[in-house]
């Protein structure tokens, strides 16, 4: 099982998203043009950082805890899962808060 | 240092998008604030699973060494960037969107 240890960290962000989504009926699913946007943005632009990081050597990941399948040059499946999955969560969180909140309720109708 | 350095400059990039190429001002909005408060427990729980296991390590030479919660500070920079950039491109398209309906419903 150790070979799954960076995926359980994937799960358990995923379990929150997931979580946060249906805990405050958020329905993120409706803004998926938004969604996919920035997503595909923070993906290329973090990737990158991380396969150039990664061939420079700046990290390394240590191939028992991992499912060894590379998606670019040395770059883990779970990195390119962690650059979806976080940002994902990020958004959730901050539209959650802002139903919590009920902050900003007017938005930005200029 | 090499990761401190871009860590550092992955900051100033996303504080210029957000203030001055998308305009989101998430920075002067006290809901980005609460976001990154919610969020930064959770990525400091999820650094100390990755580096306190040796998931992930790090060139010694490329940080310059403090750590907290067993990843270098720099993960913070990283981090910081990465929600500001996330929320700011978010607040930009969704209120691109939301404009253009109006548009098309007026």
């Amino acid at each position: 099982m150790t070979h799954l240890s960076y995926m359980a960290v994937i799960a358990f962000v995923s379990i929150c998203a997931l979580g946060v989504n249906f805990a405050f009926r958020l329905r993120i699913a409706r803004h998926w043009r938004e969604l996919l946007l920035t997503q595909f943005a923070i993906l290329v632009i973090y990737l990158s950082w991380d396969t150039w990081a990664i061939a420079k050597k700046n990290w390394f990941f240590d191939t028992h805890q991992i499912v060894n399948v590379d998606v670019l040059p040395k770059v883990p499946l779970e990195e390119l899962l962690f650059f979806i999955v976080v940002p994902l969560t990020i958004i959730l969180s901050y539209q959650a808060l802002l139903k919590l909140t009920g902050w900003e309720q007017k938005g930005h109708e200029s | 240092m090499i990761y401190s350095d871009i860590a550092l400059d992955a900051v100033v990039v996303a504080i210029l998008v957000d203030l001055f190429v998308l305009r989101t001002a998430m920075l002067t909005r006290g809901i980005y604030w609460l976001t990154y408060g919610l969020i930064f427990p959770f990525q400091l729980i999820t650094n100390w699973w990755l580096t306190s296991r040796n998931i992930v390590q790090y060139s010694p030479s490329e940080i310059i060494g403090r750590r907290l919660a067993g990843a270098p500070i720099e993960d913070l920079l990283f981090g910081f960037s990465m929600i500001l950039l996330t929320l700011s491109l978010w607040d930009f398209f969704t209120r691109r969107a939301a404009a253009n309906k109006r548009e098309l419903n007026s």
